[in-house]
C-alpha cells in the first residue's frame, strides 16, 4: 500500500510538472520577450532570457494612445458586462434552482445552446445590425454580445451553487420573519458569495480576453479592447519589430488576471468545495 | 401564546397521494404536543403546514383563533427549530439569534442586545456569542437554534426532529433541556419525532400518525395502556408488543403455546369472533419461579423453550419461538413493515426480572395475567378491550405523566438515564 501510494504520488508530481511547463512556457517566453529591447530581439544569437533587461517596451506601449485607450475600454467593458451578467444570472439561477415555473427546462437548454453556438457565425449579422442601430464601435455594442455569451455559463455555475444551499436556510429565514426578498438578500446571497465570486471572475476573464467580437465590432479607439488593439500594434517606429512591444502589452493585460486569481483563489476553491453547512 | 386548531387538514401532492389525510387536532395553549409515527407518516408535513412552509390542500388551520391557511410563514409568528438547525453559517452566534429581531425593525440596538444576551444566558451560550456556527459542537448548535426560537416571543414553538443529529448521550441531555425550557416558558409546542422515547417523555399528549391518518391522540400513559389499535400498540413500547394469533373456542382461548379460560371481560369483548389477535407486552410476562403462590394463582403459567436470552443489567429479554397456526391475518405484513420489524418471525419477546437465571436454550415456566392482555380484531386491528378497570388496581404505578399544571414537581414518566443538570 505504502509503496504503491508513493509511486502514485510520484507520477502525479511528474504529470504536474509536465503540465506546469506546458502551460507556463508561453507565459515565461512572453515575459522574457517583453523585457528584451527591440534591437536585441533580432540579434544573431537568440537567447531565451534577455541579455539586457529593459523597461523600454513598457514605456513604448504606455505612451501609445492606441494601447491606453484600449486598456480603458477593456476595463470598462469587462467590468460593466461582468456586473450586469452576475446580477442577471443571480436572479435567473435562483429562480432555476428554487422555483418551479413552466419553461424551466427550455430556458436551461436554450442557455446551453447559446453557450455552444459558434460566435463566428454571429459576427456578420451583428456587424450589420449594430451599424443599423448605430451602436457599432461603442461600448454597449460589445457589452450586449458579451452578456449573451457570458450569461449561460454564469447561470449554470450559479444555479449549481444555489442548489447546494439547503432549503432549510431560506425556510428558517421565512419563519424568522423574512420576506422572500429579505431571505434572498440576507441569507442566500451571502451564502452563495463564493459562487458569485467564481462566476464573476470567470465572466470577467471571458470579457477581458475576448478577441473575435472585439476585433469585428470596433473600428476606432472608441471601443476597441486590448486583445483587438494588439493586432494593430506597430511598435515605436515603422521600422521596428512590434513583437517586444506587443509582448509588453500582453504582460500588462495578463497582470490583472493573475492578480485576480491570486487574490480570490481561496475563495474560488472554497466556493467549489464547500456547501457543507450542516455537520 | 396561542392554541393551534387543525380541522380536517388534508395535504395532497400533485400525484394525488395524500401525505396527510383528514387530520383534526387541537393543541391547547401551553401544551406540549408530540407528532410521532414511522417515516413517511406525514408528521413533518403536518408540522410544515402549521408553520406555513407547505400549502394546505383542504381543511382549516387556526392559530390563536385566527385562520392562517393563506398567511405566509412570517405572518404566523411561530418559531421553528429545524432538524439540521438551519443556522446561518455566515453569521456569528449573536447575529444568528438576533436575526429574527433585526427583521422586525422596531427594536433598538440596545433592546436587541438585551434580548439576545438574555436568551444566550438561558442557554449557556454567552461565551460563544462571537463564534461562527461552524466552530460549535452539535449540542451548541442545537442550543443556538433554540435561542433563535426563544428570543422572539413567538406564539408557539415547532420542532422538527431536533435531536436526531445528536449522539445518544447528548440527545438525552438536550431532551431534558427542551422540556425544562418549555415548562418554564409555558409556550405551546409541537414537536415532531420518530423516537418513541422522546414522544413518551416530552409530550403532554402524543399524536400518533400512520400514512397520513391520525391514529390516536392521548397522553403517553394512555397510549401505552389503551392503544386503540394494533398499530398504536405495536409502535409504542420497546421492545414492541408481541402479537399472537389466537383461536377462541367456547370460553377457552388457544394461543400457540398455551390455552386458558377467558376471563369474563375479555370473553364479552371477543364476542362471536373465532380468530383474534392477542397483544402482550414483553413486560407482562414473568418467570414463574420468581413469583409467589398468590400471584401464580391469578394468572396463567406455561412451560416453554427459551431460544436466546439477552441480559442488560436492569432487565433481560428472552426470545421464545413458537409455531404459528396457519392463519392469514389481513394487513399483518404491512403492519409489521410499518412498525419497522421483520415479517414472518414467530417468537415472543419476554422481558424478565434480571434476577431470573435462565440460560440460552433453557426450558422455563413463564407466567402472565390474562386480564392484562390486549385483544385486537383480526381484520380491522381495532382494540376490543378497554383497559381502564385493569389499570385501576394500581399494581404497577409509574409516576403520573407530567401535565402543564404540575410540571415543576413531577419528572417525566420514564426519566432518561442521563443526569439532569440543575
Amino acid at each position: 500500500m505504502g509503496v504503491d501510494g508513493r509511486k502514485t504520488s510520484n507520477w502525479w508530481t511528474v504529470w504536474g510538472l509536465l503540465i506546469l511547463v506546458w502551460a507556463g512556457f508561453p507565459l515565461v517566453w512572453m515575459a522574457s520577450l517583453a523585457f528584451k529591447s527591440p534591437e536585441t530581439f533580432r540579434d544573431g544569437v537568440p537567447t531565451f532570457l534577455p541579455t539586457e533587461w529593459t523597461w523600454q517596451n513598457f514605456r513604448t506601449v504606455f505612451s501609445d494612445e492606441l494601447f491606453t485607450s484600449a486598456l480603458r475600454n477593456s476595463a470598462g467593458i469587462a467590468v460593466i458586462a461582468t456586473v450586469l451578467s452576475v446580477i442577471v444570472a443571480m436572479f435567473a439561477a435562483y429562480a432555476i434552482a428554487r422555483l418551479a415555473f413552466p419553461g424551466k427546462k427550455l430556458l436551461l437548454s436554450m442557455a446551453l445552446a447559446i453557450a455552444m453556438f459558434p460566435q463566428a457565425a454571429l459576427v456578420g449579422p451583428l456587424f450589420n445590425m449594430w451599424r443599423g442601430l448605430g451602436i457599432y464601435d461603442t461600448w454597449i455594442g460589445l457589452i450586449i454580445p458579451y452578456l449573451t455569451f457570458a450569461l449561460p455559463l454564469s447561470i449554470w455555475t450559479m444555479s449549481a451553487f444555489f442548489r447546494q444551499i439547503p432549503w432549510e436556510m431560506e425556510q428558517a429565514a421565512q419563519v424568522d420573519g423574512a420576506t422572500a426578498w429579505q431571505a434572498f438578500r440576507k441569507v442566500i446571497v451571502p451564502l452563495a458569495a463564493p459562487g458569485v465570486f467564481t462566476t464573476a471572475i470567470l465572466t470577467f476573464f471571458f470579457c477581458w480576453n475576448e478577441f473575435l467580437l472585439a476585433a469585428s465590432l470596433t473600428s476606432t479607439d472608441r471601443a476597441r479592447t486590448v486583445p483587438a488593439a494588439l493586432s494593430f500594434f506597430t511598435g515605436a517606429s515603422q521600422f521596428q519589430s512590434p513583437v517586444t512591444a506587443v509582448m509588453a502589452a500582453s504582460v500588462v493585460v495578463t497582470i490583472p488576471v493573475v492578480v485576480l486569481v491570486l487574490l480570490f483563489q481561496r475563495r474560488i476553491v472554497a466556493g467549489l468545495t464547500s456547501g457543507a453547512v450542516k455537520g | 401564546m396561542a392554541e393551534i386548531t387543525m380541522r380536517n387538514i388534508v395535504k395532497r401532492y400533485g400525484d394525488g397521494f395524500p401525505a396527510v389525510n383528514d387530520v383534526s387536532l387541537d393543541v391547547a395553549d401551553g401544551e406540549f404536543m408530540i407528532l410521532v409515527g414511522p417515516s413517511g407518516c406525514g408528521k413533518s408535513t403536518l408540522l410544515r403546514m402549521i408553520v406555513g412552509l407547505e400549502d394546505i390542500t383542504s381543511g382549516d388551520m387556526e392559530i390563536g383563533g385566527v385562520r392562517v391557511n393563506d398567511k405566509a410563514p412570517r405572518e404566523r409568528n411561530l418559531a421553528m427549530v429545524f432538524q439540521n438547525y438551519a443556522l446561518y453559517p455566515h453569521l456569528s452566534v449573536f447575529e444568528n439569534i438576533a436575526f429574527p429581531l433585526r427583521l422586525r425593525k422596531n427594536l433598538s440596538e440596545e433592546e436587541i442586545h438585551t434580548k439576545v444576551e438574555a436568551a444566550a444566558e438561558t442557554l449557556e451560550l454567552t461565551e460563544h456569542l462571537d463564534r461562527k456556527p461552524a466552530n460549535l459542537s452539535g449540542g451548541q448548535r442545537q442550543r443556538v437554534a433554540m435561542g433563535r426560537a426563544i428570543v422572539r416571543d413567538a406564539d408557539a414553538f415547532l420542532f422538527d426532529e431536533p435531536l436526531s443529529n445528536l449522539d445518544a448521550k447528548l440527545r438525552g441531555q438536550m431532551r431534558t433541556e427542551i422540556l425544562r425550557m418549555q415548562r418554564r416558558l409555558g409556550i405551546t409546542t409541537v414537536y415532531v419525532t420518530h423516537d418513541q422515547t422522546e414522544a413518551m417523555t416530552l409530550g403532554d399528549r402524543v399524536a400518533l400518525l400512520r400514512k397520513g391518518v391520525l391514529q390516536q391522540v392521548a397522553t403517553p400513559r394512555e397510549l401505552y395502556e389503551q392503544p386503540v389499535n394494533m398499530f398504536v400498540a405495536g409502535f409504542i413500547g420497546s421492545p414492541p408488543m408481541n402479537f399472537v394469533p389466537a383461536r377462541v373456542e367456547d370460553d377457552t382461548m388457544h394461543l400457540p403455546f398455551t390455552s386458558f379460560p377467558l376471563p369474563d371481560g375479555l370473553r364479552e369483548a371477543v364476542g362471536e369472533r373465532e380468530w383474534v389477535m392477542v397483544g402482550a407486552r414483553p413486560e407482562r410476562f414473568e418467570d414463574a419461579s420468581q413469583l409467589d403462590e398468590a400471584a401464580l394463582g391469578r394468572g396463567v403459567s406455561f412451560e416453554t423453550h427459551v431460544d436466546v436470552v439477552e441480559w442488560l443489567g436492569n432487565e433481560q429479554y428472552a426470545y421464545v419461538p413458537y409455531d404459528s397456526p396457519d392463519v392469514q391475518v389481513e394487513g399483518m405484513d404491512e403492519l409489521v413493515e410499518d412498525l419497522g420489524g421483520e415479517a414472518g418471525r414467530t417468537q415472543l419477546v419476554v422481558a424478565l426480572d434480571p434476577a431470573s437465571r435462565l440460560g440460552d436454550g433453557a426450558t422455563a415456566t413463564l407466567w402472565f395475567d390474562p386480564t392484562r392482555l390486549h385483544i385486537f380484531d383480526v381484520a380491522s386491528g381495532e382494540n376490543l378491550v378497554a383497559h381502564v378497570a385493569v389499570d385501576a388496581d394500581g399494581a404497577e404505578v409509574t409516576p403520573e405523566s407530567s401535565s402543564p399544571a404540575d410540571s415543576s414537581a413531577t419528572s417525566p414518566p420514564s426519566s432518561p438515564p442521563t443526569s439532569v443538570p440543575a
